[in-house]
Parts: C-alpha cells; structure tokens; sequence
C-alpha cells in the first residue's frame, strides 16, 4: 500500500540523476512580463523588496514580490535586459498584471507579456557547461552565475542565461524564438545525448525533486508566508520604499512566528499530504503537540530518502528531533539536502 | 382568488438582494443552500436517470451515449468558446513549460472542488495522476454517469493539451467510484506508453490501471466532508499545488451549472436527433418518473414536520396549506440563484413566477422534470386535494400555480 510514486521509477530517477550526474535539458518556459517606459526602475523599486536599480544591463536578481501584509503573493527573477528594459520572469503572469495595475498610479511605465515569442530550455548538471558551449556560437565559460547574454545557435539568436533551479553548480537556461523550437529540440536532444544525459520529462522531477533536494521553493511553498519565514529576507533594501515595508518591518523587529525545517522519512511507502499537491498539509507533531505543516514531500534520488519541509512554529523544531506526521515518523533536517 | 401575498418575511424575496431566506423569514447560510441545492438537482437528476434507464435499457448502450455526448460537449465548450482554452489555462496557473494533458488534473480538481466534493490530490505528474474524493453528490444517479464524468476530464485534459507543448497523454480511469458503492471517488490517469495496459472502448474507462499499486487510499478516519473553502485548516481557500487559490464564491455558479441531468439530458437529445428516440417518448418517461419521484418524497410524516422545521413554518399554517410546498419551492429556487416573482402567497393558492432560462440552465426538459417532480410532491407533502401546474407562462418565464384542483384524469 502507498507505494512511492518516485523510488521504484526508474524513468524519474534516470532524470533526475542525468541532472546531477552529466546533464539534464528540459522545457522550462516560465512566463516572462517585459516592462519598460522611463519610470519603470522606479516602479520596480516599489513591487519588489530588493533593490532593482543597480542591476546592470544582463544581469538579474532573485527577489520575491510581497503584498501590504509581507505576505509573498510570488518570487521571480528580474532580468536587466537594457537601461529601461525589465524581464520579470513568473509563473504567475495574470495575478501579477492586476498587481501591477493597482499599484502603478501615474508612473510612465508599461509592461507586456511576452512569453508567446520565446521558449526556454534549461540545461543543467556537471556536463552542461560543454553541452551548451557544443552548441552555442560563442562560449559561454566566462558567463556569472545570473547573467544573460545574447549568442546563437544553428544561426539563431538566442539568449543563454547561467541560472537554474536544480541547485547544480553548473546550468544554464536558453530562451529560443518559439518557432525555432522543434528544431532547436533536436539539437538539444542530440548534444545531451553525446554526453550520456537526456530530456528530463517529468513535471515532478523539474519542478520537485530536483529543486527540493537544493532547497529550492517552488512557488506554492510560499504562498502565505514573509520573507522573514522562509529565509528570504537576505538582500532586502529597507532604506527604499516597497509594497509590504511597514508590515515586514514589524515581523522583522518581532520576529518571524513560523520557520520552515528540512524533514526526511525512513519509512519508504508513506502517506503524507505535502502543501505542494493544494491542500492544508499534513499535521506535524512532536511529543503529541501541533507544531506545524508539512509543506512538500517527495524523494531525494541523491539520498534514498523521501524529504521535504515543514513550515513550522519558529523554535518549536531543531535538527534531530523526531515529529510524526499521518503515523509515519520523521527526522528534522536543515532545509538543503545536497 | 385574491392573488394576495400574505405579510411574510422578507417580501422582497428573491430579489436577489437577500441571502436564502424562506417565506417566514428562516435563513440558511450560503454554504448550506450550495451543498442543498446540489444534493436537489441530483436528487431530481436521479429520477432522469431512471427515465433514461427505461428508454434505453441496456447498461452499455447507456454508457456509450453518455460517454460520447460528455466527451463532445466539453470539448465543444473548449473548441468553439474562444479565448476558452487560454482563460482556463490562465486562471487554473497551468505553467508554461507543461507538457502534455496531465494539466487536466488540475481542471477535475478544481471543478470537483467547487461541486463540494472534497478530496485530494494523490499524485500529480507527467505520466500519472491521482485523485480520490471522499463526498460526491452525483453518487446516487448511477455508475453510467461516473463514467460519463471521466470523459469529460479527459475532454478537458485533451482540449488543454492542445494549447500546449507536445508532451505525454494520459487516459483517464475511474477505479473506484462512491456511485458505484466505494468508499471514495478515485481517478487514476496515467500514460500508456509508460504503464501500458489493454485497449479498451471510450466507455470502459473504469480500469484497471497498471499503477494499483502505488493507489495512496484515505481511511475513513482522515476523510473530508467539506471542500477546501469551507474548512478552516485551508484557511477557507481552495488551493491547488500551482497556486490557483479562490474562496467559497466560486463554488456557487458552479453548484447551480453542473449536476448530473446536465449529462443525462444531452445525451438524450443526442439519442433524439439520431432518431433512436422521439421528443415524445423522452418526455413521457420522464414524466411518470419524475412524478413518483416527487410523490415519494413527503411520504412520512416526519419528514413534513422536518421540513416544517427547516423552513420556519408556524403553527397557524396547518397541514392543508399550499404555501407549505410554496416556502419549500422557494428555497430551492433561491439556492439555485434563479430569478422570481411571488404573484401571490396564501391560504388558499401560491403563484411564482420564475425565469425559465435560469431553471432549464440550457435543458428545456429540465423545467418539465422539475414541474412533474413538484407536481408529485405537492401531492404527499399537502393533500391530493392540492395540485401544482404550469398556467399562463408570459414569455421567458414559467408560471407556476400551487392550489387546490379537481382533475379526473391525473
């Protein structure tokens, strides 16, 4: 009963591992908002908690987007594409419109979706340096981690950003126009394969496995909580002003009331319900008392080991402890497994 | 007749401005008129099914015309609806980089959310889903229409995977089903080129599956019984592991929109312009069903002094009184959020008038199914002296008349 869905796959394993032992190369289109118009630094400044301004032209930031209470509505990448030129990168374009709309009073500032033109693949594992330099015109050894570059591939104009959700040293993700796509598949297909990796084809393995072995949230971990919860308040510029300031500043001085803990469970065939499937998560307990929710559960490839996260009362759990959720006993971990 | 309405409360009933109020002022929380209202409309979708179950008697025939008709008239909705697609898409936080139809189970999940049957999701990926519901208000129509409701999602699931990057279909299955007598709802889909399994007709789409054993089955101890809106640990918000988050508010369109007839009676229509049945036979079947139905619904005497209960009805109305079925009609309607007028309210006849677009919800028959089923319950719930009928509709409307009636042939 309750077989894990991810220890006896062997195609989601293959993934995985091909990402963490050679590379792994999948589509990983996220929706991209351009925004632009000669007040849009300033506008950017009030949506986004960390400072927007002093990114340079090809370089891009991590930084969540929060609403007046501090709670996180989203957490995107921002990309200075030119000196007025913003890429939000999102998954969640349609709520992030109306946000925009509401808070952009009469600042010259206009903002676009323009996933429909580009598709992007991520590249990611030891061997996505040489894969990515086997196809692009020029090499990339020299790009920073967050930093995006025009280049080509086959003749075609490309962007390469070295980024990527997997947590490996070495990725990169490669915006193509979309029609070019099927052809640049073949390509992408054929030069992981010379390197003994392959199309990573599981939604559970880009978007879970991988991620949460890193520490990595994907963004329904987030969803009502601040910064300050979920170890994302590094970078903060609270001498500026942004949407969420007051409210965040209050948890700051307070501090937090929850915190979000690593756990990993023995026991292989369980039955945990994870926040990352939309629901309430499982109960924790420890010594029969309430002390948070389980956030995401999936399994560790590199470990053996089913993991995750718990969002917890702040200072109720610490490494070693031992919480039962649904029955099945876990150990409290730090939040990065790899 | 006066045509008089007696003092009550609110008179402004049904104005759209109150919540589920009944004539004599008992109110009911949106939350139970939504799980009311969905209860009803399968309970009078149960009798349609029987109906069906005579006009076409072999259970497979039955399935296969079901199937089919969901399968086309969802697909139909994402076809020809534009901008459909791409709003469900939008509003459901499919990412862009989701291949293929899996995507559909976060249309089932969200739709079983807001139809008040409360679940979870098991598994959500490329390759395999899993859902299990532990309520479903469709369970007493029949298993034809479980079966029916999977090719809808899967319909859903293909239509939204057009929009989408070429990747991996799955085939959905229901493996169990609480029509069926099990514990839970359980939709299983996986891809059949990674856990290949027979091939089966459209209809057959209750399993087996290659994945039983990787099932996760909920103990009756830590089932639900309210969706996620309702339920105070999800902070009274659906969720789903995308991060579409809504509150109770988008239950209610849904609650009055989909229910079972609104599988049955297509399919019927279906079978009518195939010439496998006539207009005629359709509605007198439903009829003489309909009208037990109703009968049967009042038949003990407890059940009236419930109803005398749940509605508020004082004691100076006695048990000879048509506003009795009067109240009772109106809180239906008012859950149903269907637009009415009270012509007249007392002791000696009832007339509303109600918008007949509301009711029929794109079905005319339904507005027939519903007055024979009224019809029937006036007859146990007051007397048999007492009778309920369609008289001078003005147009768009539905005119209905509750009063005492002599009629040698009914």
């Amino acid at each position: 009963m309750y077989q894990n869905v991810y220890k006896y796959d062997e195609m989601k394993r293959s993934e995985h591992m091909a990402v963490r032992k050679t590379v792994g190369w999948y589509l990983w289109t996220h929706q991209i908002v351009e925004v632009t118009g000669g007040d849009c630094v300033k506008f950017l400044e009030m949506m986004f908690p960390k400072n927007i301004g002093n990114l340079a032209v090809g370089r891009e930031r991590y930084t969540t987007m929060l609403d007046e209470k501090g709670e996180i509505i989203d957490d995107v990448v921002v990309f200075r594409m030119e000196p007025e030129k913003f890429w939000v990168s999102t998954l969640f374009r349609a709520e992030m419109f109306v946000w925009f709309a509401a808070h952009k009073g009469d600042l010259d500032v206009t903002w676009t979706d323009v996933t429909p033109q580009w598709e992007m693949y991520a590249v990611q594992g030891p061997k996505s340096l040489e894969m990515v330099n086997s196809l692009a015109a020029s090499p990339v050894d020299s790009q920073k981690f967050f930093e995006i570059k025009e280049n080509e591939i086959s003749g075609v104009s490309v962007y390469i950003n070295r980024a990527g959700f997997t947590g490996e040293k070495l990725g990169y993700e490669i915006y193509f126009p979309k029609a070019e796509a099927p052809e640049m598949e073949k390509k992408l297909r054929a030069a992981a394969e010379a390197l003994g990796g392959k199309e990573v084809t599981e939604f559970q393995v880009m978007a879970w496995t991988l991620p949460t072995e890193a520490g990595f949230y994907y963004m329904r971990d987030l969803r009502h909580t601040n910064p300050f919860e979920v170890g994302l308040e590094n970078g903060i510029n609270w001498e500026k002003d942004f949407i969420g300031k007051e409210a965040l500043m209050k948890v700051r001085d307070e501090g937090p009331a929850r915190e979000v803990v690593g756990f990993t469970v023995e026991e292989a065939d369980v039955h945990i319900k994870g926040r990352h499937m939309g629901n309430e998560g499982e109960f924790v307990y420890k010594d029969g008392e309430y002390v948070g929710r389980c956030m995401k559960i999936v399994y560790s490839y590199v470990n053996e080991i089913n993991n995750g996260t718990i969002i917890a009362a702040k200072g109720a759990l610490k490494a070693g402890d031992k919480v039962l959720m649904h029955g099945h006993e876990a150990v409290i971990t730090g939040t990065r497994f790899i | 007749m006066s045509k008089k309405v007696d003092p009550r409360m609110p008179k402004e009933v049904g104005t759209g401005f109150y919540p589920v109020k009944s004539p004599w002022d008992k109110m009911i929380s949106y939350h139970d008129a939504a799980h009311y209202v969905q209860r009803y409309t399968n309970i009078v979708s149960a009798a349609i099914m029987q109906a069906f179950r005579m006009l076409v008697p072999d259970y497979v025939e039955r399935s296969k015309a079901m199937c089919t008709n969901a399968y086309n008239r969802l697909s139909y909705v994402y076809n020809m609806i534009p901008g459909y697609t791409e709003m469900n898409a939008d509003q459901l936080h499919m990412h862009p980089f989701m291949r293929g139809n899996f995507v559909g189970g976060l249309i089932g999940d969200a739709g079983d959310e807001d139809l008040l049957m409360c679940g979870r999701v098991n598994d959500f990926g490329t390759y395999r889903a899993e859902k299990e519901l532990d309520v479903c208000y469709w369970d007493i129509i029949g298993t034809e229409l479980c079966r029916s409701t999977t090719q809808s999602l899967q319909a859903c699931a293909d239509c939204a995977s057009r929009l989408r990057p070429d990747g991996p279909q799955i085939e959905y299955h229901m493996v169990e089903a609480k029509g069926a007598g099990d514990r839970h709802c359980r939709i299983v889909a996986e891809c059949r080129k990674k856990f290949p399994m027979p091939e089966h007709e459209q209809w057959e789409c209750f399993g087996p599956v290659a994945t039983a054993d990787q099932i996760k089955d909920t103990k009756e101890e830590d089932t639900v019984s309210e969706s996620m809106m309702f339920r105070e640990e999800c902070d009274y918000l659906f969720s789903n592991g995308t991060n579409m988050e809504k509150d109770w508010r988008s239950a209610y369109p849904m609650v009055t929109m989909s229910y079972g007839a609104s599988y049955i009676l297509p399919t019927l229509d279906d079978l009518i312009r195939e010439g496998r049945l006539t207009s005629e036979q359709v509605d007198y079947a439903i009829h003489c069903v309909c009208e037990a139905a109703g009968k049967a619904t009042f038949i003990d005497d407890f059940a009236k002094a419930g109803l005398r209960q749940w509605l508020g009805v004082p004691y100076s109305i006695s048990a000879d009184d048509g506003r009795l079925m009067g109240g009772y009609l109106e809180m239906f309607i008012q859950s149903l959020h269907c637009p009415y007028e009270v012509e007249a309210f007392n002791g000696t006849e009832c007339i509303y008038v109600i918008d007949r677009a509301a009711l029929a919800n794109n079905m005319p028959k339904m507005v027939n199914a519903y007055v024979w089923f009224w019809y029937g319950m006036t007859k146990s719930l007051v007397n048999a002296q007492w009778s309920l009928w369609e008289e001078d509709s003005p147009e768009g409307k539905l005119r209905i008349k509750i009063a005492k009636k002599v009629d040698k042939f009914c």
